[in-house]
């Protein structure tokens, strides 16, 4: 319950109604830039890296919930759970460090993509009657007519799409993370303090112990010289 | 796909509903598309509840084409997909080994009439009550005020960030972003027209929070409301009514399935 709390104060709720707006808004950019991605979870696994786990399943519950509000995408509310296992799952990996390097933020997001088609499967195939009111059902029916069952195609519709789509999702949030300052990164707490470190190294002030000792250094240095 | 609201202002009795009457409607909606055993009586809701509602809130024409933008897709992958591969004796025809049932197409267009009856429920309550009102409703009967802060925010600030994003692709393609090549090509322009839009907007989230903490959006004591939603006490019982109908329907259907 504590780590709970800890992960909803004024800063990570405020950050959390950004990622599902941000969920939401770049659907205009992937449509406009016409790739075959949904990249609707964004948001979801930013908020999780940052913030932790919680933050990211709450951020992945809710921007499903906001989907079917708008009445835009109303069958949205149906995926909520998923939606919340991807953000958790990210807050999972960028604690034990997995976003430190581009290969293991993909490997992180291949493995989500993997977990999301088999958790997706079911909704698809007992809530919608096997489909999703999209063209990738048309995966789905060239599965069906190659022999597989019902859930066995949407399994495999998913795994066709979903680890494609989460490991874009999660390096592009990857390289977010090099780009944002160290300081908005330390104010959520979730990421180890190595995070990103390979290419912040060279511009910026090195973390932890090592740079207080610099500032140390340099704060002799001045009084001195006065 | 503008704005974050399907809301349409009119002024009418459905509108005028307290939001938790609509919602009790909606739950009916669900327990029926997930109890209901066929395709005439599934139709029959639709026609004998949602439409007179819909022509009651003088929504019809809206409320129709909303029902045809989010269920039409569904109706024409269903209808392939069972009509294809559920099976069934009563064949309509084939193409090459694959027959085309109709029992197969009834299972589909019944999947279909379910979603309708549950996604046309959903946006017929949200063509008539506007997200704030709904919220202030559940926060009224305990719903968490910090979890409805959230969802209205997203829902306001969702389509500004369109517009941000839309201007950053208009400055990058102004730059020389090439939108008309290939694949590849367009994947590695993700990164230079989402990363403004989102770094910006992380960015910006500490003075979001500094402004709601000087409103004393973290403090206990109970916040009211300018707006006050009208209430009845025939409102009332007619929310327990559905609600009961909702709950008899499932726990039926559940019997039924038992048996």
């Amino acid at each position: 319950m504590n780590s709970l709390r800890k992960e909803f104060t004024t800063l990570s709720i405020t950050l959390i109604a950004v990622g599902i707006a941000l969920n939401l808004a770049l659907g205009t950019v992937v449509l406009r830039l016409g790739l075959p991605l949904y990249l609707d979870s964004i948001g979801t696994v930013l908020v999780g890296a940052l913030v932790g786990p919680w933050a990211g399943a709450a951020t992945g519950f809710l921007s499903n919930l906001v989907w079917t509000l708008t009445g835009l995408f109303p069958q949205a509310f149906a995926w909520a759970g998923v939606a919340a296992i991807i953000g958790a799952l990210a807050g999972v990996f960028a604690r034990s460090g997995w976003f430190n390097s581009v290969g293991k933020a993909a490997l992180a997001g291949i493995i989500t993509g993997v977990l999301s088609a088999i958790l997706s499967a079911p909704i698809a195939t007992y809530v919608f009657g096997g489909v999703v009111g999209a063209g990738t059902d048309a995966l789905v029916a060239a599965f069906r007519a190659a022999g597989l069952d019902a859930l066995l195609s949407n399994v495999a519709q998913g795994t066709f799409s979903d680890p494609l789509d989460k490991l874009v999702t999660f390096v592009v949030v990857w390289s977010l993370l090099l780009a944002l300052p160290a300081r908005e990164k330390a104010r959520f707490g979730n990421l180890p303090v190595s995070a990103g470190r390979p290419l912040a190294g060279k511009t910026r002030r090195p973390a932890g112990k090592a740079a207080k000792k610099t500032a140390k250094k340099a704060a002799k240095k001045s009084t001195r010289r006065r | 796909m503008r704005g974050g609201s399907i809301y349409i202002e009119r002024s009418s009795g459905l509108h005028r509903l307290h939001p938790l009457t609509k919602v009790a409607l909606t739950a009916l909606c669900f327990a029926s598309a997930a109890a209901l055993p066929g395709l005439p009586w599934l139709l029959a809701l639709f026609v004998g509840l949602l439409l007179p509602l819909a022509i009651w809130g003088r929504l019809t024409g809206a409320f129709l084409k909303a029902c045809l933008l989010v269920v039409g897709p569904f109706v024409l992958s269903l209808t392939i997909i069972q009509g294809f591969f559920s099976g069934g004796e009563t064949v309509l025809f084939n193409l090459g080994r694959f027959v085309f049932t109709q029992e197969g197409l009834l299972a589909g267009l019944t999947f279909a009439a379910r979603l309708l009856v549950a996604l046309g429920g959903t946006l017929l309550l949200m063509q008539s009550t506007p997200q704030p009102h709904l919220m202030q409703a559940l926060t009224e009967r305990g719903f968490p005020p910090r979890i409805a802060y959230v969802v209205l925010t997203a829902i306001q600030i969702f389509p500004s960030f369109q517009d941000r994003a839309q201007v950053i692709m208009d400055a990058q393609q102004a730059r020389g972003l090439e939108l008309q090549s290939g694949l590849l090509n367009r994947a590695r322009l993700l990164l230079p027209m989402v990363g403004p839009l989102i770094l910006g907007s992380v960015m910006d989230v500490s003075e979001r929070a500094m402004a709601l903490e000087a409103r004393a959006f973290s403090s206990p004591a109970r916040k009211t409301s300018l707006n006050t939603l009208a209430d009845s006490l025939l409102q009332r019982a007619l929310r327990w009514l559905l609600a009961l109908a909702a709950a008899a329907l499932l726990l039926w259907r559940l019997w039924s399935a038992l048996q």
